[in-house]
């Protein structure tokens, strides 16, 4: 099999059989240690090491990914500004009844005397890297703790929650995606009310587990977050099929994402938010457009998963 | 072994996962949403030219730096990445026998790694192989390699080559 002599053979199946027995080594380490703070470190280090490189090669080829993305892309552009131009006339119709229902939700907050919901503070920030394969969730954003952001904070775009954040260094962090396996969100369906749990399946929709749920969930339903670690009313998705609710069983069904987990660019991270504010549950779904560059000193949020 | 053959060879390993990471990444350039395993590529692709024991430790280096980027467990592509290159290792004579075997030998390898990385993801809880679209995610990478594998291969000669002409001067 091999060129060299039998004792070189050996010496090479040995190193072999040992790096595989060290790596199985760091393996059960790292999945067995809960809070791998070593795990933490390498990886913080290894980013630092990595973050200008990761920057200048994003700047340099940006404009022929582009380019070739155009190309790419070429084809569908015409079907998806059809698409878009349908999708802003459904919008702006939406928007003119949401303008009306807006005005009755304000005075009636007026008049139950009810504290409107303030502005989440965010940071908006720029994914300039990933994971490098495809069974990675995560997302490297260009701001840091010395931006406010601390583990465990969530991360939106313009149509919904992300991820959170699960690595922090001086001026990076880590976004772990909501897809990923290892994520779960505590959730609220909207139309009825009742909470549950949407857990990443590494891609496409999430898996929404309803403990004791006592109506059916429908399709097209809006599912937000219930606010126990992330703000509450973040857009997570839709429901994508219609689930009933059975006595003794576990309502589960799946939501499509609703941010563009995929293509997204920018992103913000809610920094004035903290586990303590979740104690009043909005029933308003919570836009995060309110982009700002705040450094807030929140206290650190640990993310649902 | 030349000191600087390693130095190249890291140096190679680097630019893969910088690349993978950025011009390969999310939002970037992925055919049919699965973007080429450039990290595993370049570990074949440098074993002709590495003794075997540090092309073994190259894949392992390789795969923890890939392991430390992403977010999977740690250790999973230090052990898939040093079965690619021992098994690369395996295979380097026939590699040299012709463009053809090589970029077969670049597919079935590409598509082993993948393979072995989804066993251990799923034996070590990742549910990997559970996974929507597992099937393109393992067997694209091999393809997107295939194509590449040329160039890339190309690429390493030329800089293998270049840093011995130093050496030697």
């Amino acid at each position: 099999m091999f060129p060299q002599s039998g004792r070189r053979l050996n010496r090479v199946t040995i190193l072999f059989v040992s790096l595989i027995a060290l790596g199985f080594i760091i393996a059960t380490f790292d999945v067995r240690s809960a809070n791998n703070d070593v795990g933490d470190v390498l990886r913080e280090g290894t980013q630092s090491v990595l973050t200008p490189l990761q920057k200048g090669a994003t700047w340099v080829t940006s404009p022929i990914v582009g380019f070739v993305d155009g190309i790419a892309n070429l084809a569908g552009l015409r079907d998806e500004n059809e698409r878009l131009a349908d999708r802003v006339r459904d919008l702006e119709a939406q928007v003119r009844s949401t303008d009306a229902l807006e005005e009755q939700v304000l005075q009636l907050e007026l008049i139950n005397g009810l504290e409107i919901p303030g502005e989440l503070s965010t940071v908006t920030a720029r994914i300039y890297a990933s994971g490098s394969s495809p069974f990675d969730n995560v997302r490297y954003i260009d701001k840091g703790a010395s931006d406010g952001i601390v583990v465990g904070q969530a991360v939106v775009d313009e149509d919904g929650l992300v991820g959170r954040v699960d690595l922090v260094s001086a001026n990076d962090a880590r976004i772990r995606l909501i897809t990923d396996p290892l994520v779960s969100v505590g959730v609220r369906v909207q139309s009825t009310n009742e909470t549950g749990i949407v857990t990443g399946r590494g891609e496409g929709p999430l898996r929404l587990e309803m403990f004791r749920a006592s109506q059916p969930v429908r399709e097209g339903a809006l599912v937000v977050t219930d606010g126990s670690r992330f703000p509450p009313g973040l857009v997570v998705g839709t429901v994508s099929a219609t689930a009933g609710a059975e006595v003794g069983f576990v309502l589960r069904t799946e939501v499509v994402p609703a941010a563009g987990l995929s293509q997204v660019d920018y992103v913000r991270v809610i920094v004035g938010f903290s586990p303590i504010d979740a104690g009043l549950t909005s029933g308003t779904p919570t836009t995060p457009a309110t982009s700002s560059t705040t450094t807030s000193t929140t206290a650190p949020v640990t993310g649902d998963g | 072994m030349r000191r600087s053959r390693i130095v190249v060879a890291l140096i190679a390993v680097l630019i893969a996962v910088v690349i993978q990471t950025t011009v390969f990444g999310a939002g970037q350039i992925r055919p049919f949403g699965v973007a080429p395993a450039l990290v595993t590529l370049v570990i074949i692709g440098i074993a002709p030219y590495v003794e075997a024991e540090y092309h073994i430790l190259l894949g392992f280096t390789a795969g923890m730096l890939v392991d430390l980027v992403g977010s999977g467990t740690l250790g999973l592509w230090a052990m898939t990445l040093t079965a690619v290159a021992f098994a690369a290792n395996a295979l380097r004579k026939r590699f040299e026998d012709s463009i053809l075997m090589s970029l077969v030998f670049t597919f079935l390898l590409t598509l082993g790694g993948q393979l072995l990385y989804v066993f251990l993801g799923t034996l070590f809880g990742q549910q990997t192989a559970s996974e929507p679209n597992v099937v393109p995610k393992m067997v694209l990478p091999a393809v997107w390699n295939m194509i590449l594998a040329y160039p890339v291969f190309w690429l390493l000669r030329a800089a293998f080559s270049s840093r011995d002409r130093r050496w030697n001067s």
